[in-house]
């Protein structure tokens, strides 16, 4: 009994170092996509003689790093970005011997700020998320002092004397990247020395410093009020659930999935609507794409396949399916230039 | 009390005191007791009274009228033609007769969001399962939207606004209208025992998350059973005394005790990152597993080892076997009940085990039930992470329903630890 | 040799003696896999620490007040300050685990009185097991439990008194590990009060001391040795456990030791930092591995001294 045990881990530990052949679709990446493209991946899989994809959520850095590792099936096919891809990730890939990569682009998502339904909605404005959450903020012209807010009061005399307290995503997450980029970025632009910085301004007599800027404007607090709650978006609905005092900021197709239980503040007089969101009115929203190695093409069964029923119109058209689960698709132009990526298998070009 | 000293009190106010005492603090033990069953009671009762709403699912029925045109024409159709047939087609064309009111495109849309997007895989199944069907009218149950499940079990008010319901007041009208004609109805939900993962709760199983514990926790005991048997025989009645062996023992105890996630750190580290094997896969979730469980085995093995009187072994060597038929002959299978039981408890706790397979990315949407050990998998209690991290409402009872699937096995692996102790416990 | 089986005796000596080396051989090759795994696992954790010191000086690691990990994850990203001080990932583990310990070090040795002492043979038969349970469920449920139903009482809990518990509190998270090794620490207690000679607990009945005034100032003090390395070891348990925490438990790393606050631990951190981004050799990536070997340092010491506490201990009656 023993050696015959004995016999079979030695077959298992002997069977791995065969390098085996893949049939089925890998995918990485971005934990904000995941929801989109494991609805495609079933449907893929259910309709098509190919086999499911295999979809893992390791955040959209996380993913180029798998994505670029190599060629071959140890490596993934496929990675979600809920950002866009960064030169110094392709320059990794090139050196990786990826140089033929294909970008498409899913459709977009808003972030939403939202609070529970039994308590009242807020109305906000990017300046007010700034000057709620950033670490410093403005103390007069040129000057800067540790964020002294400790009530939304404090910081818009029209809004509700609540504590502050946000949940929101850690800086692993593409939704951080994006909400400060959108929405703290957004209202620290306000001010107007700020904004100088960015460029430099002589008139202003400010001298361009583009990495102070991006400090100031990007940088959350870190004294409690804003809470690093996990890319769990759904804890924390329950979360905001069980503390109606509470703000989250999570993806827009959270916030659709659960309307009975929490609302989304409106930005800047605009509600976190898909019709808000895909005009662009509500301001707070980002891109989302898919890389694909074309080096695998061809290789791993279904690829081609794969992005062509991504970028369908059933798929990720204004009607589409993706629709349901909170994706807002592009507009006509974008997916029409879309269309012709995925069946050109053009190569990506940063600008 | 704490200052009580062995002084025998001779008033007998003094002894009223101390019986109060006493009674008090037997019941602080009692209730500490209860405490743990309390928890317990509710915990179960919370798991199972949410979880039991997944064993059903509502379904809409159709009286489908399968077309020969549907699948090519007259000729009999061919495999492909079969697998590719547009059965969404046939469902909205079979719902759209039901509702012959409904003309726009916008409220046909609405109509056909009544039933699940899955509706459509569920009768290429039942064609490609029996074709001879085709040319004939058919009454099939489809499965429902999450959006009517959730209606239809009384999760979401009827009453509710429109944003909440998920649904306009035109689709409750088609709902209550279908139900009222007995066409919609809660039935007992195959699919959660049967299918993979999926982002529509209603098609969503535990089958592929249940495969692939099962890989893992086969490739664990492969690897965990002989290895751990062995050092424990050869701890028990080999080992010299000498360092070498109290620093195998040291060891082994402290690798009982470490936490789960240093071995997650280790297959990431070691299995992913320097030997190269495959991400995801149940073959490494197994290993790391089984570097877990050894020293249980080990521990529970030299327990039951030291159980078997050494007058058993000593007459084996007085007969001429050698020392190791002595063991191998006479000790081990007296020892082996113990051993297994000591396995099957370490088994149950590498099958509820989470963290390390975080680690080696066994994390992944699985729809295919995984065919081999190589293939990408998550397993069971990785699925129950999974669920309680989606947005729709329907996977929270499907969350529940995960656990219990769990706990049963858990349950059901230690409960056959416990007879198997209890029928093969000697007393020497 | 009267043995009809000639297979299972082997006549000639010399291949006997040969076959018996090898088989020896394989069985301290088997024993060995655990001192392979414990130096597999120090030489990875150690390996990529270094890497990380390279970049983090050691000091700053562990005597850091300041943990905030997350932000530089890349170039052109802009964060906060980016420290890694571990101290208040270990004030957060440590505040958790002393919430899990207030609950099951008194209760655990509690029912271990109670099922030892009390209560009927038959009932013992019952409870014993079924208090057991709780340490066999796995730990991603009770995540969910504390998520779905502790959190949201102790916060409805707190209000209605007035006091405001965040919904990712300490207290929830530890008061659910609490009841996790409940059994832990009643089976070990249990063993060292049953390890205690009954001459001593005759000895003090006889004398005319009630049941509890003997457990109180006889069994449980000459037990105690026994139970404190049962606590540590439920100590070390608490520290190391993964899921409840990550579930339940929050990602700031705050500095405080109020159990209503949000904390995080050093586990919750290991986790979000490996299956989140990674960048290549990035202190972030590495200082997972860092966490790990801090946390692998205490639970081990943890760990050496209560094993060496039992032992002394039952070397002490036996």
């Amino acid at each position: 009994m023993f050696k015959k045990s004995l016999f079979f881990a030695v077959a298992l530990v002997s069977m791995t170092g065969v390098a085996e052949a893949r049939d089925q679709i890998k995918i990485v990446g971005s934990s904000t996509v995941y929801p989109f493209s494991t609805v495609v991946a079933e449907q893929f899989g259910k309709t098509t003689s190919f086999k499911t994809p295999v979809v893992e959520s390791t955040g959209s850095g996380g993913g180029l790093k798998l994505f670029c590792a190599g060629i071959g099936v140890k490596h993934p096919d496929i990675t979600n970005a809920s950002r866009r891809i960064k030169k110094k990730e392709v320059e990794r890939c090139e050196k990786n011997g990826i140089t033929d990569i294909v970008e498409v682009k899913v459709g977009y998502d808003g972030i939403v700020v939202a609070n529970s339904k039994k308590s009242e909605m807020f109305k906000l404005t990017r300046k007010d998320l700034f000057l709620a959450l950033a670490k410093d903020i403005p103390a007069g012209e040129g000057k800067l002092q540790p964020n002294p807010h400790k009530t939304w009061k404090d910081v818009n005399s029209s809004l509700p004397a609540v504590k502050i307290e946000v949940l929101g995503p850690p800086p692993t997450s593409g939704t951080r990247d994006a909400f400060a980029e959108l929405a703290l970025e957004g209202g620290c632009k306000k001010f107007k020395w700020i904004k100088a910085m960015k460029k430099g301004d002589k008139a202003l007599g400010i001298k361009k410093d583009k990495k102070a800027y991006k400090r100031l404007c990007h940088t959350v607090r870190e004294d409690g009020a804003y809470i690093e709650a996990g890319e769990n978006d759904n804890m924390i609905i329950s979360k905001l659930e069980a503390n109606p005092k509470a703000l989250g900021i999570f993806g827009y197709s959270f916030l659709d999935q659960n309307a009975d239980k929490v609302q989304g503040s409106t930005i800047g007089g605009n509600a976190p609507t898909f019709e808000n969101i895909a005009d662009g009115s509500y301001p707070v929203s980002r891109p989302l794409y898919f890389y694909v190695k074309k080096a695998h093409i061809g290789v791993i069964p279904g690829i081609e396949e794969y992005m062509q029923e991504f970028a369908a119109e059933k798929t990720s058209g204004p009607d589409g399916y993706l629709g349901d689960k909170g994706l807002i698709s592009m507009g006509d132009v974008e997916r029409a230039r879309r269309k012709e990526i995925v069946m050109n298998l053009g190569n990506l070009k940063l600008n | 009390m704490t200052e009580m000293t062995f002084q025998m009190p001779d008033l007998p106010k003094g002894l009223a005191k101390r019986h109060k005492a006493e009674k008090r603090f037997r019941l602080m033990a009692l209730a500490s007791v209860l405490l743990g069953l309390i928890f317990l009671a509710v915990l179960f009762i919370n798991v199972l009274t949410s979880g039991a709403d997944a064993i059903r699912q509502s379904k809409v029925r159709l009286d489908i009228n399968l077309q020969i045109n549907d699948f090519g024409g007259s000729k009999g159709p061919d495999i492909q033609q079969l697998k590719n047939a547009n059965y969404q087609g046939i469902i909205k064309r079979t719902i759209y007769k039901n509702f012959p009111e409904v003309k726009s495109r916008r409220d046909k849309r609405g109509l056909y969001r009544l039933v699940s997007s899955g509706a459509a895989y569920e009768l290429r199944e039942f064609v490609l399962d029996d074709p001879s069907k085709i040319g004939t009218s058919i009454s099939i149950w489809l499965p429902a939207s999450d959006d009517v499940d959730m209606i239809m079990k009384g999760k979401v008010s009827r009453t509710a606004s429109s944003d909440v319901r998920r649904l306009s007041d035109q689709q409750m009208e088609w709902l209550e209208k279908l139900e009222a004609e007995g066409n919609l109805e809660t039935k007992f939900n195959w699919t959660l025992f049967s299918s993979g993962d999926s982002r529509e709760p209603e098609l969503a199983g535990v089958a592929a998350a249940m495969v692939g514990s099962l890989y893992s926790i086969i490739v664990c005991l492969i690897i965990s059973f002989p290895l751990g048997v062995m050092a424990a025989l050869y701890l028990e009645s080999f080992a010299p005394k000498n360092r070498f062996t109290s620093f195998i023992e040291v060891n082994i105890n402290n690798l009982a005790a470490v936490p789960s996630i240093v071995f997650g750190l280790l297959g990431l580290a070691v299995f992913l990152n320097f030997f190269e094997l495959p991400r995801s896969a149940p073959l490494v979730g197994g290993m790391v597993l089984s570097l877990m469980t050894m020293p249980t085995i080990i521990i529970a093995g030299r327990v039951a080892i030291q159980g078997v009187p050494p007058s058993i072994k000593e007459a084996a060597l007085a007969e001429g076997a050698s020392p190791v038929q002595a063991v191998f002959h006479h000790v081990l299978p007296l020892a082996m009940p113990g051993v297994l039981t000591g396995t099957i408890i370490g088994t149950a706790r590498a099958l509820g085990e989470t963290a390390p397979l975080l680690m080696i990315g066994m994390v992944a949407f699985v729809v295919d039930v995984p065919k081999s050990i190589l293939d990408p998998a998550t397993a069971l209690p990785v699925q129950v992470y999974l669920w309680s991290d989606m947005p729709e409402k329907g996977f929270a009872e499907r969350t529940s329903a995960a656990i219990l699937v769990l706990l049963a096995f858990v349950g059901l692996m230690n409960l056959t630890a416990v007879l198997l102790r209890k029928k093969f416990e000697i007393r020497w | 040799m009267f043995e009809p089986d000639q297979k299972k005796v082997e006549l000639v000596p010399q291949t006997r003696n040969w076959r018996e080396r090898a088989i020896m051989l394989t069985l301290l090759g088997a024993s060995s896999v655990a001192v392979l795994t414990t130096v597999g696992i120090v030489a990875s954790l150690i390996f990529e620490s270094i890497q990380f010191f390279r970049i983090v000086p050691f000091t700053d690691f562990v005597f850091g007040l300041h943990w905030s990990p997350q932000m530089a994850i890349r170039e052109d990203q802009v964060g906060s300050s980016g420290a890694f001080g571990a101290i208040p990932l270990l004030v957060g583990t440590l505040l958790i685990s002393a919430v899990a310990l207030t609950i099951s070090a008194p209760v655990g040795l509690m029912s271990a009185i109670y099922l030892g002492e009390y209560a009927s043979p038959k009932m013992r038969s019952i409870i014993k097991p079924t208090l057991e349970v709780l340490a066999g469920i796995p730990t991603v449920v009770y995540g969910f439990f504390a998520v779905v139903v502790v959190a949201p009482l102790l916060r409805q809990g707190g209000e209605s008194i007035g006091l405001s518990v965040s919904s990712e509190s300490a207290l929830a998270a530890g008061f659910v590990m609490g009841i996790m090794t409940i059994p832990f620490v009643s089976s070990i207690s249990d063993d060292a009060i049953s390890a205690v000679p009954a001459s001593l607990k005759e000895a003090a009945l006889g004398l005319g001391s009630t049941r509890s005034e003997a457990i109180k100032n006889v069994i449980v003090p000459a037990a105690l040795p026994g139970i404190a390395g049962g606590i540590l070891l439920a100590a070390s348990r608490v520290i190391g456990e993964t899921m409840i925490v990550v579930m339940a438990a929050g990602l700031t790393a705050k500095l405080t030791l109020n159990p209503l606050d949000a904390v995080t631990t050093v586990t919750v951190q290991i986790v979000t930092l490996l299956t989140g981004d990674q960048e290549f050799d990035s202190p972030k990536t590495l200082s997972a591995f860092a966490l790990g070997l801090l946390l692998f340092t205490i639970t081990l010491a943890l760990n050496v001294t209560a094993i060496k506490i039992v032992k002394a201990y039952r070397e002490q009656y036996d």
